[in-house]
């Protein structure tokens, strides 16, 4: 089931569009990077002094008097953690959804997700410029948790991607899975560059940069008294006089953005705000499919 | 500048509407939250010098548009005050009159007739409908213009077949004839509409001006229009060959004439190494350099020595300026041919002074005389073949024998020429009897007008009275050369009879002594011509043979005797003219014909005479005999009128003063229409600008 933007508008609240969302992306799982103690049987190995006998494989041994041990591939005990921007400029919408509500669906998405695969999932959302965290678990009750913070956000404050980074490095473990939802409109030029460098920490770091159509497009006539939506700015301009302008500057920041991200190995999608968000995520999983 | 809907004019207050639009233009713009403002502020950054260039177009051209279209409406030319006047006057019975004399010709690239016909042109689409027209084409000759009317395909047919001409043009005459044919039109407006390079010779001033009847049988001036088909040009430069005189130059050969070029420049500035040439055919037979200050006059002579006799056909001509036509000139001369002539001395002497036939011999045989001349004493000479000879000259010979006698009739009678002068020897009685048929007039006896001895000679010697100068025997003998015949003493003459009782009136006697007696008397007699002097030309009877007219009189006996002398007035004939020709006894004129081949009308007069012509065109005119051969001694060349070489212009204002300030409407066709109307560069300029904005706006 393949929901647009207006259909979810519809859903009222996180919880819903979430897994609206969700049910309508028919494989998620993906497997685990790494080797634990999960049960899967993955092969046999001829049995070792020092390996856990606990292992050994008794069938194996009747059937052909040797000792087997049993190698498993177990599931990851996965952390991943949603950091969403909250700030003013994301509760920017030109049509439906704003791009707080799109980064709020698909983190509830992916959070159902994880969680549905025994996988931890954690917020981090910055609002008003503080850090509201809730930390990784992959029980079940811990999503309802997840999905009320969610839906208890709301856009405020200014976007610092920077401060994010350092917030990140502080409360991650090594090794675990960042999933950034903001429209990067970072006034420091070097933010992003920080929030990237957490894959240099043997993080997987993933970016959802959420883009409402308006901005993309910029179909404005009429003069306008443009507001800056984080501060005090202002600029009364005739949009058909600057569009052309506009377009390349904003088209630059985004092909700057795509190039900074794969450079640093990280996931890039580019999410319209208007955008089909299951479409989204299947596109983003096929990926990380691909990757894995 | 007029405005045909001046109310139109109040739209252009339209073109305040930008401005006041960027005044009082308040419209708040729609506050916008948006989150990339970063990105709009680096835009408007980027973009603002751009953008204040580009507003300031806009406003331009929106400014543009606003003005351009209620002055487009308001339908704006640029005329005179006079023509405006022209135009709110009311409609008109219009004669156009075209100027096609000679100064039309004049080029610098496009001819003033060329420009002139497009003036006509314009004017013939200037009438308004309801108004009838005519064309009047202003020649020397001017043919009367067709009764006004309404059909403007034909009048332009007569304005698109109009040619220039060679002649002068009498613009008040044609201005004349134009208001007789406008006279009788019912409408009460009329109009002149001259087309004219405006020359001093195309109006007389002095004149009055054209006037027709009014509605009341009062004369009234009719309205002027003024259309200069050389506007824009203060002066016209022209320089041209005025007069052209040639004259033998003996001193040069036999065939030698001199070409006295006078050549005149009309324009303001001096003429300097103007090439003067002499032409026959392709061949250049003289060529000079001239130098004619401006406004002035200089005489340039250049000496041509022809190869042969007979009449010469050519041109003299300077280097061509803007009016080609009077930089040429076409001669036809007639060259003498070698002549044969046998002296019979009657009186030879040992010594050569005292001789008979010594001044004569001298006199024929001088340098550049074309004569040849053989000397025999009387017995010898008269047995002579005398048909190889083209003259015989009895110098003081008794009497020829009856058999030489016929034989010398004989030979006047075939065309030749037959000199005689008296002396002791003339025996008067025989050759009264024997020459009776050839004698102009038979002898008497001889005058002694005073002896040699006497001391009163002088005052008693008989000297000329009465030379027919007119005629071409003594025609160069005016002025002081006269004085050279008029001097001459005479002591012994022969007297004749009145008359030839043989041939009566046949003889002229061309020269008279004071007593009346003849000096000179000539005859023709069949193809031939006799002529008889009545003293000697040694020094026994008269000291004529030591004066300095005897020699050239003598070489013009020659030539006047064989018919080699152009007896025959020169023909000086003017374009617009007739040439008067006067055949010699027999002889039949069949055609003349124009240099361009056509063929000029003749017409016979009762003096026998014929006219041929007007001739239209400068050049040379040939005549052809009954059996279509060429006829030299009838060919003429005819030139133009050296006034129409005056191309100085009537000033405006003249004009102006001449017809009246009240009726002289227009001047110059260049400036009283544009060619394309201003209002549509106006709506051209709007669209343009629309175009702009729409673009500007786009980008």
């Amino acid at each position: 089931m393949l929901l647009d933007a207006q259909t979810l508008a519809r859903l009222r609240g996180v919880k819903l569009r979430a897994r609206a969302v969700m049910e309508g992306v028919l494989s998620g799982l993906h497997k685990s990077p790494h080797q634990g103690q999960s049960v899967e049987f993955a092969e046999h190995k001829e049995y070792a002094p020092g390996d856990e006998l606990r292992h050994l494989d008794w069938k194996a041994y009747g059937k052909f008097d040797k000792y087997y041990v049993k190698r498993f591939e177990h599931e990851t005990n996965l952390r991943a953690v949603m950091v969403v921007d909250a700030s003013a400029s994301m509760g920017y919408r030109s049509g439906a959804l704003s791009k707080l509500d799109v980064a709020n669906t698909l983190a509830g998405a992916l959070c159902y997700l994880l969680v549905r695969q025994q996988d931890a999932a954690g917020l981090a959302l910055m609002t008003g410029g503080k850090w509201r965290d809730v930390p990784p678990r992959a029980s079940a009750g811990h999503l309802n948790v997840l999905l009320d913070t969610l839906e208890s956000t709301q856009p405020n404050g200014a976007t610092d991607l920077g401060s994010a980074a350092d917030h990140l490095v502080e409360v991650l473990p090594r090794r675990s899975t960042v999933i950034v939802l903001s429209d990067l409109l970072d006034e420091n030029q070097d933010a992003l560059k920080r929030i990237l460098a957490l894959r240099q920490r043997k993080n997987d770091v993933s970016v959802f940069h959420l883009v409402d159509p308006a901005e993309l497009t910029f179909p404005f006539d009429d003069p306008t008294l443009f507001l800056d939506m984080e501060g005090e700015g202002r600029i009364e301009v005739n949009p058909r006089e600057i569009k052309e302008s506009y377009l390349e500057e904003f088209n630059a920041f985004l092909a700057s953005t795509k190039a900074a991200c794969a450079e640093a190995d990280v996931d890039y999608e580019l999410v319209r705000t208007d955008e089909k968000l299951d479409d989204v995520l299947l596109r983003y999983l096929a990926r990380r499919g691909r990757r894995a | 500048m007029t405005f045909g809907n001046p109310w139109m004019l109040l739209g252009a207050l339209g073109a305040l509407i930008p401005l006041l639009v960027h005044l009082f233009d308040r419209r708040r713009p729609r506050p916008h939250p948006f989150g990339p403002l970063a990105f709009v502020l680096r835009s408007q950054k980027r973009t603002a010098s751009r953008l204040k260039l580009k507003r300031l177009l806009l406003y331009a051209l929106r400014t543009l548009i606003l003005l351009a279209i209620p002055l487009a409406l308001a339908r704006p030319e640029f005329r005179s005050d006079a023509a405006a006047a022209q135009v709110v006057k009311g409609p008109a019975a219009t004669a156009i009159i075209l100027d096609a004399s000679l100064s039309m010709r004049w080029s610098d690239g496009t001819s003033l007739f060329e420009r002139g016909r497009d003036e006509a042109r314009d004017a013939l689409k200037d009438l308004l409908p309801e108004e009838p027209a005519t064309v009047l084409v202003c020649t020397q000759s001017p043919a009367a213009p067709p009764p006004p009317g309404f059909d403007r395909g034909r009048l332009r047919g007569l304005v698109d077949e109009a040619k220039p001409t060679y002649g002068a043009a009498d613009l008040s005459r044609c201005m004349d004839m134009a208001a007789r044919a406008l006279e009788e039109n019912p409408m009460p407006g009329k109009r002149l509409v001259v087309v004219s390079d405006m020359t001093a010779g195309a109006f007389r001033l002095e004149a009055p001006p054209p006037t027709m009847k009014g509605p009341t049988g009062a004369p009234v001036k009719p309205e002027v229009v003024l259309r200069d088909a050389a506007s824009g040009r203060d002066v016209l430069n022209n320089h041209a060959i005025v007069d052209l005189k040639v004259e033998p130059a003996l001193q040069a050969g036999p065939r030698s004439f001199q070409f006295t070029f006078t050549v005149r420049n009309f324009g303001a500035e001096a003429v300097k190494d103007l090439e003067a040439t002499v032409r026959v055919g392709e061949q250049t037979l003289a060529k000079g350099f001239v130098d004619v200050p401006a406004g002035g006059t200089t005489q340039k002579a250049l000496t041509v020595r022809f190869p042969q006799g007979g009449t010469v056909v050519g041109q003299v001509s300077l280097a061509p300026d803007a009016l080609a036509e009077d930089d040429k000139r076409a001669f036809v001369l007639p060259v003498p041919r070698a002549l044969k002539a046998l002296v019979v001395n009657g009186a030879p002497h040992a010594t050569r002074y005292r001789d008979e036939a010594f001044f004569v011999d001298a006199a024929l045989t001088a340098p550049g005389s074309p004569v040849e001349v053989a000397t025999r004493d009387a017995e010898v000479g008269l047995r002579e073949d005398f048909s190889t000879y083209d003259l015989v000259l009895l110098l003081n010979v008794a009497a020829p024998g009856a058999d030489d006698a016929k034989r010398l009739a004989d030979f006047v009678e075939n065309g030749g020429g037959l000199f005689i002068s008296m002396g002791d020897r003339v025996n008067t009685e025989e050759y009264n009897e024997r020459l009776s048929g050839v004698l102009p007039r038979p002898l008497r006896l001889v005058r002694t007008s005073a002896e040699r001895e006497d001391p009163e000679a002088d005052t008693k010697t008989a000297r000329l009275a009465k030379v027919s100068v007119e005629h071409v025997l003594f025609s160069p003998f005016t002025g002081r050369a006269e004085e050279g015949l008029i001097g001459a003493r005479f002591f012994k003459y022969m007297l004749l009879e009145a008359d030839n009782p043989r041939s009566p009136g046949a003889s002229q006697v061309l020269a008279t002594y004071e007593d009346g007696a003849p000096a000179v008397a000539v005859m023709r007699k069949g193809k031939g011509r006799v002529a008889l002097f009545t003293s000697t030309v040694d020094r026994d009877w008269s000291d004529f043979a030591i004066r300095t007219s005897f020699l050239p009189l003598m070489q013009r006996f020659a030539a006047y005797l064989t018919g080699s002398l152009e007896e025959r007035e020169e023909i000086r004939v003017r374009v617009g003219e007739g040439a008067t020709l006067r055949p010699e006894g027999t002889q039949k004129v069949s055609a003349v014909r124009a240099p361009d081949g056509s063929e000029v009308p003749v017409k016979e007069q009762p003096d026998g005479s014929l006219v041929a012509g007007p001739v239209t065109e400068p050049g040379a005119y040939s005549v052809l005999g009954a059996d279509g051969k060429l006829m030299p001694a009838l060919s003429f060349a005819a030139s133009l009128d050296p006034s129409e070489s005056d191309l100085s212009r009537v000033p405006q204002d003249t004009l102006t003063a001449y017809f009246g300030e009240d009726t002289v409407k227009a001047s110059s066709g260049d400036t009283d229409k544009p060619a394309v109307p201003l209002w549509t560069w106006l709506i051209l300029a709007a669209c343009l600008a629309f175009f702009f904005e729409g673009t500007l706006l786009r980008k």
